[in-house]
């Protein structure tokens, strides 16, 4: 996508957090592998690495999701698309992106509360005492990213006329 | 008008007939029904245990029924009760309802209705009888909480965190040893399968449960509905201890009637033996507290 | 808001090319919504993501998806398939028998579904693509072969029934290995009568010398010996799951690396696809669980029972209707909610028309996979389309339907002979 600087803007922020989901990811299993290596040569489990695990879980997915978004990598059913014709493809393409746009910032407005709610109360893991609060940060920023791109292809679409 | 009760548990667990019910006639009993409670069960408003407590903060169900030590941090004067040799397994309920006030501080996001004690945790093994912690030594026992986690460190096993529908897997390949459970588990979570051997007779964890409610859902009602839902609460608190007194006591029994099974039961010598390294774990636990932590934890004991 | 405008409203959005995972979100935000108000329906949202994406259970995905990936990126899976091929190439539909035995093999160690139709189908569909093998086929049989994840054991499916019903889990299990092997035998027998009225769709090969197909069979062995223990670590006990998925994922990545397989290029791009397949994966189930409440709330089960109840007819009626109203609730709700909302209802039934609980079981795990398949919310389908997205969704429902028609046949061979599903346990454990 090029065009204005807040496109180009939505297009790094996606890719830089793609690559931070990735090394994530890499983490993920780096852990997981050691709490192995761990228990088998030094007869010592890591308590509470599935707290670690859990958490790292959503980073890696939230971090990733605005990078599919943007990529179009979401499951659509393409069944009745030669059926709805042109037009009813465009219409369907501007309607569906209104109805997420709609629905993922009352998701965003709560998960932001959320992590607010939980950073006063200080909700934490039980085994480690990890905070909560910035993985509900963590799916704001993710979704409400996904959002924005959702927006951004929204403009795209209404702009050329035609659908994705 | 109606109040939804969210039950993670299926709706034929034992929980439902002898205490949720009940509960939610009572409700309308001394209502007179104007105050309904609809329960929904088997996780149809959200499933699993672990969010209960979020989705009553958040009004997603009015009522709900969780264990505290899912969310342990909100809890940590509640949870003071949980720690080994603090509540006596047949009177725990009664204790903690004589000092509830106590733990007022942990219930400011929700309203408390019912707290009881639960049958206490037991140690499950899967091929290896443990009379002592020395037969326990360097075996990966699968904790509930991290209390019971300190107390099986103490005990010379290795603690391990994991989900407790994983347990039964992870028991029959080999992956854990045995896991620290309430007595219940002999059949809810079929553990009998993949174990020979339950230990029981020393002190250890006992992992409360609650049914919470609303904020905005409770303040909503009149003085006398509210005075109502807490009189059902307190009933239900009961109730559902005697419950899980019964469920875990029918597991032992069966468990025991298995041939090839055996439920050992510590002579009070033998017991001792682990008494005595569990102490340290709760004072440790209550002074790292602070705060009226002793406090609390003394007039719990106070009743005994 | 009623559940039938819910459900119609679903149909809109997904017609108009709204992505699933967002129309089950919308759905069940709206219903709700109407329900419950909206600080409620916003925090089912808050509340079902973070749930979701912090399941224990499910973090083997994108570590299994990843080591798939590498396996690509590396040739491994490359030459996993060729060695295939060599072996049982010469047969009409070959690979995809030797797919839908990879999905029974997955199946041996992971007790999900999903997990065993994107383990499976990341490495497979492309490497059928490759041999020409039509989408249909290729597609169909990843997403039917992913359903014996939850009837061959270990099954998550089992242990919930189990706790439900207070079953024995280890009798489940067993009793779960002959209907899995049928379905593996039937899905197989899919293949080759697909192939055989559409030779395009799963093309021959040449015979290969047995010299060089042990040739292939070395090239395969790296990525064969990783997933053998990986999955052989599971069975005896050296590792749970969620630690195997990370050795195997692990392992590949320092062997493409040890062996240069794998330039800084081809290793980023295996992670970022990735973590992009994963958060697809993952807003499917997000979108499904928050379509769960909303259609929970508005009491299909309970009426379900009721029906039953009043409609009074023989035993094998009544366990028509009973498969009949898992067919309908498959098609819109995912199946471990169904079987915790329905069994508790459905059970009690079961046992007082006679049926044996450990049979019904069978039925009731098969009967809640064949959801996973049937539009228009089929999991299975969805995460087959999301590793090949390339391929339009109705070829992969269209592809699935001769699966489905094995499934029933065999859901039909299990009730007219209960004693494929209780064999094995009444023989190991006694009656
Ligand atoms: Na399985
Ligand atoms: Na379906």
């Amino acid at each position: 996508m090029e065009g204005p600087f807040w496109l180009t803007a939505i297009e790094r922020a996606n890719r830089l957090l793609a690559g931070l989901a990735a090394a994530i990811l890499l983490g993920l299993v780096a852990i997981v592998f050691a709490g192995v290596v761990s228990r088998y040569l030094f007869a010592r489990p890591i308590l509470g690495l599935n707290e670690v695990v859990q958490l790292t879980a959503v980073a890696l997915v939230m971090l990733g999701l605005p990078h599919c978004t943007a990529a179009r990598g979401h499951v659509t059913v393409d069944v009745l698309d030669n059926a709805i014709g042109r037009l009813g493809r465009l219409a369907g393409d501007i309607l569906s992106r209104i109805v997420s746009l709609l629905v993922l910032s009352a998701l965003v407005r709560r998960a932001v509360a959320k992590a607010l709610d939980a950073h006063e109360f200080g909700d934490v893991t039980n085994m480690l005492s990890l905070p909560l609060w910035p993985f509900y940060a963590a799916i704001a920023a993710g979704m409400g990213l996904s959002a924005l791109v959702l927006a951004a292809q929204m403009i795209a679409i209404v702009k050329q006329g035609r659908a994705l | 008008g109606e109040l939804s009760f969210a039950n993670f548990m299926p709706s034929n667990h034992p929980y439902v007939a002898s205490t949720f019910q009940p509960f939610a006639d009572e409700v309308a009993q001394l209502t007179d029904g104007k105050v309904t409670v609809k329960l929904y069960s088997g996780g149809e408003l959200g499933a699993g245990p672990v969010q209960q407590y979020n989705r009553v903060v958040d009004g997603v169900a009015d009522l709900a029924v969780s264990l505290p030590g899912y969310t342990a941090s909100q809890f940590p004067l509640t949870l003071l009760s949980e720690l080994p040799g603090v509540l006596k397994e047949k009177t725990g309920t009664e204790d903690i309802y004589r000092n509830l006030a106590l733990f007022g501080r942990d219930y400011r996001r929700v309203h408390l209705v019912a707290l009881w004690s639960n049958a206490e945790n037991v140690l499950f093994t899967r091929d290896k009888a443990v009379h002592s912690p020395a037969d326990l030594k360097g075996m990966k026992i699968r904790v509930p909480s991290r209390a019971t986690g300190l107390l099986v460190e103490a005990w010379g096993g290795s603690p391990v965190s994991m989900p407790v529908t994983q347990i039964y897997n992870a028991m029959q390949t080999g992956v854990i040893d045995g896991a620290m459970i309430d007595g219940t588990g002999v059949n809810a979570f079929k553990l009998n399968e993949v174990s020979k051997y339950i230990t029981t007779g020393m002190k250890t964890t006992i992992s409360p449960f609650f049914i919470i409610m609303n904020r905005d859902a409770y303040d909503g009602l009149t003085p006398a509905e509210r005075e109502a839902i807490d009189k059902a609460g307190h009933q239900a608190a009961l109730n559902g201890l005697a419950s899980q007194l019964k469920v875990a006591e029918a597991g032992f029994v069966s468990f025991a009637a298995t041939p090839g099974k055996e439920v050992i039961r510590l002579t009070p010598d033998q017991a001792a033996a682990f008494d005595k390294l569990s102490a340290p774990v709760t004072e440790e636990v209550v002074r790292k507290a602070g705060g009226d932590a002793q406090k609390i934890v003394d007039a719990l004991k106070a009743g005994q | 808001m009623d559940r039938r405008l819910g459900i119609a409203a679903l149909f809109a959005l997904m017609i108009l090319r709204t992505p699933v995972a967002f129309a089950m979100l919308a759905v069940g935000y709206g219903g709700m919504y109407l329900l419950q108000g909206s600080r409620a329906a916003s925090a089912v949202m808050v509340t079902q993501s973070y749930q979701a994406v912090s399941n224990y259970d499910l973090i083997v995905v994108p570590m299994f998806v990843l080591l798939g990936n590498v396996a690509s990126e590396a040739g491994f899976s490359r030459a996993l398939y060729d060695a295939a091929f060599a072996w049982v190439g010469r047969f009409r539909g070959g690979l995809a028998s030797s797919s839908v035995l990879g999905c029974a093999v997955f199946s041996a160690v992971s007790g999900s579904s999903v997990a065993t139709a994107v383990t499976i189908g990341k490495v497979a569909i492309p490497e059928m693509k490759r041999f020409g093998y039509g989408d249909g086929l290729s597609t169909g049989a990843i997403a039917a072969g992913g359903t014996l994840g939850f009837l061959i054991p270990p099954s998550t499916g089992f242990v919930l029934y189990a706790i439900l019903t207070q079953q024995s889990v280890g009798r489940l299990f067993m009793a779960g290995i002959l209907p899995g092997l049928l379905l593996m035998g039937l899905f197989m027998a899919a293949v080759a009568v697909i192939a055989t009225l559409n030779p395009e769709a799963g093309p021959r090969g040449q015979h290969v010398a047995l010299r060089e197909r042990l040739i292939l069979f070395g090239r395969a062995a790296p990525l064969l010996a990783i997933i053998g223990l990986s999955i052989g670590g599971i069975y005896v006990g050296a590792f749970t799951p969620v630690e195997a998925s990370a050795i195997g994922a692990g392992l590949i990545l320092l062997l493409a690396v040890g062996l240069r397989r794998l330039d800084f290029r081809g290793f980023a791009a295996a992670l970022v696809e990735t973590v992009r397949t994963s958060a697809m994966l993952y807003m499917v189930v997000i979108g499904a669980d928050v379509l769960n409440p909303f259609l929970a709330v508005t009491h299909i089960p309970d009426a379900l029972g009721q029906a039953l109840t009043a409609a009074g007819l023989g035993s094998y009626g009544t366990l028509a209707l009973i498969v009949l109203g898992y067919v309908v609730l498959g098609m819109f709700l995912d199946s471990l909610s169904m079987l915790v909302v329905t069994i508790p209802i459905v059970f009690p039934i079961i046992q007082t028309l006679g049926f044996d609980p450990i049979w019904f079981g069978v039925v009731a795990v098969i009967v809640v996979e064949m959801g996973l398949i049937t539009p228009p919310v089929g999991l299975n389908v969805f995460v087959v389309r999301g590793v090949a997205p390339e391929v339009p969704m109705m070829t992969i429902f269209r592809g699935v339907t001769p699966f489905l028609i094995a499934m029933i046949l065999g859901l039909l061979l299990i009730i007219a002979f209960p004693g494929i599903a209780t064999v094995i346990p009444n023989s190991m454990f006694g009656r």
